[in-house]
Formats: structure tokens, sequence, C-alpha cells
């Protein structure tokens, strides 16, 4: 079947929709690859198809087989990015499939929230461990005339503020710090790990 | 609680669909459409045909199958081969299934048995 442009169009336009919605999750190299393949299947199926009079019956029919973009591309992504973050562990391949799964499932995005908080409370505690050093007088439990203000990173000190135990508070910053940071990190990499193995088992026949 | 064939059946399909591929490259390379084409010749596994592609994809991230792009007359195809690791899990795949299929048919005949 020889296409018109208007069957041409509606062709780029499925493998646009398709490219748009991978290339928020997946690697450029990988996206390309991915509409390539889909691209060559479409193509030689519409060679395959008998010239019809209603070219955009067959048409649909055609990508309806395929399935809709965004489901296809919603299979791609959770199961490449997901598997990236298992297999290399780093922390861009974990956010890049956390944020993939937060955007399309209720779990995902509860989990992601919660790890949210996880990264930014462990990356808060490891810079003022890490301000200490810098500005030793600002990081420390903080008392204005005896009376108790708060405790960490004070750029600007109010008249009459004492700063102690800096270096103690610079100690237990880095350890629970590096700590909280260790055990977010290993529930995002747990967490990933087993929304890969139930991919494994779930994802293979999507129904359209 | 109600029992759903459908439920059921698509479980089957779905643990069913990775080792299809597979038997379906075990003979020789083959791309994402003939793969479709064969595993629909021979069986009803293939619901949607583009949820193919993610797992062979998965399947070539693992490993298991080296993927190839071949110019062809009109455009160019991705073809997918079996690897070693790929034809050693084929094996223990298709081992595993003889043994539950074996196992299933056991509990059939004694059922039809009792039954009778």
């Amino acid at each position: 079947m020889n296409l018109s442009d208007a069957g041409e169009a509606r062709i780029r336009g499925y493998l646009f929709m398709l490219e748009t919605s991978l290339k928020t999750f997946l690697k450029r190299d990988v996206v390309a690859d991915a509409v390539r393949e889909v691209e060559s299947h479409i193509r030689e199926r519409v060679g395959e198809t008998e010239p019809m009079p209603n070219e955009r019956d067959a048409l649909n029919r055609l990508l309806d087989a395929l399935g809709p973009p965004h489901r296809l591309a919603r299979a791609y992504s959770a199961e490449f990015a997901v598997d990236e973050a298992v297999s290399s562990g780093r922390f861009v391949a974990a956010a890049r499939a956390i944020f993939a799964l937060a955007s399309i499932t209720t779990e995902g995005f509860a989990v992601a929230v919660a790890l949210l908080c996880g990264y930014l409370l462990s990356l808060g505690c490891l810079f003022v461990a890490l301000m200490k050093p810098i500005f030793p007088h600002n990081v420390g439990v903080r008392w204005v005339n005896g009376e108790f203000r708060g405790a960490g990173w004070e750029v600007f000190l109010e008249p009459g503020t004492t700063v102690t135990h800096g270096w103690w508070l610079m100690g237990i910053c880095a350890v629970v710090g590096s700590i909280l940071l260790w055990i977010t990190h290993r529930g995002a990499r747990r967490y990933l790990r087993r929304v890969g193995e139930r991919r494994l088992r779930r994802m293979e026949t999507v129904p359209a | 609680m109600t029992y759903s064939t459908d439920s059921w059946t698509e479980q089957m399909r779905r643990g069913g669909l990775e080792l299809a591929i597979l038997l379906a490259v075990a003979p020789g390379p083959r791309y994402g459409l003939e793969i479709i084409r064969h595993l629909q010749e021979l069986t009803d596994l293939v619901v949607t045909e583009g949820t193919i592609y993610p797992i062979l994809g998965r399947l070539a991230r693992d490993g298991s199958l080296k993927a190839e792009w071949q110019a062809a007359a009109a455009h160019p195809r991705k073809y997918y081969r079996l690897t070693a690791p790929g034809r050693r899990r084929l094996d223990a795949m298709v081992e595993d299934w003889r043994g539950f299929a074996a196992k299933i048919d056991r509990l059939v005949q004694a059922a039809g048995q009792e039954r009778v």
C-alpha cells in the first residue's frame, strides 16, 4: 500500500508521540533505536497491506495492533529505566527510573515522595557537616542570651549569639547524613529491583 | 473470590511469552516483525504487537540476545539472534517448562481417574 501525505503524517505523528514520550525517561540513543525499530515495523506492515479504499481505516488497524504510542512508551520506559538503575546502581539512573514510576503509578509516586524526603534530609545533614570547616563559627547549637535558638548552619548570626558544640554537630550530621543517604539509596535500589522483577512477570503482554 | 478465566489465561500468556520469543529466534536470527508473525502463526501469545519490542530490548540488554541492524531492500531491520548465555537460559527454561507441564499433566490425569 502506498501512503498518501495524510497517511505519512499519521505515521509520523505516531512516531513523534512515541519519541516524545520515550525522551522523558530514556537516553537519546535508546530512544532513537526504539523509534527506528518501531518505524521499521510500521513500514513493513504498510508494505504488505493491500491497497484499500479507506487508507485511514487500514492505518488505524495497523497502529492499533501495535498499541497506542503512550502505552508502548510506558512499557519501554519502565522496562529500560528500571533495568539501567538496577544494573548500574547510579544515582542519576535511579532518579530517572523513580521519576518514570512516579508518573505512572500511585505506589511509585508515594515511594518517590518518601525517597525525595530521605535524600533531601541526608544531603541537608551532609551539607551542614561540610559547612563547619568552611564557616567554623556559624555551625553548631545556637544560643542567644542563654536561650536555645536552633542547631545547624546559620549565615547571619544575630548579636549576642553563642554557637556551641559545632564540631560535635558536624560529626553527628556527617554520620547521620551518610547513614540516611545509604539507607535511602539502598531503599531506592531495592524498590527498583522489586519493580523490575514484577515487570518481568507483568509487562510482557499489556492489552491495548 | 471470583474466578476469572481471562485473568488466568493472561497470566499463562505473560509467563510464556519470553520463552516463546527465545524459541522463535533459536533456529536463527529473526527481526521483530518476523518474530511476531511466527508467534501469531503458531500461538495466540501476542496480544499487542508493540509489547514484543521492549521484551526484545530487555533480552538484548541482559545478554540473552544479540541485536544487529541490517539494511534490507526497503528499510533497515533489527535482527536478533540467540547468544551462548541465551541458549543456556533457553535450555533451562525449556527443561523447567517440560517439568512443570509434566507435573500438571500428572495432576490432570489423576483428577480424571479419580472422577471416573
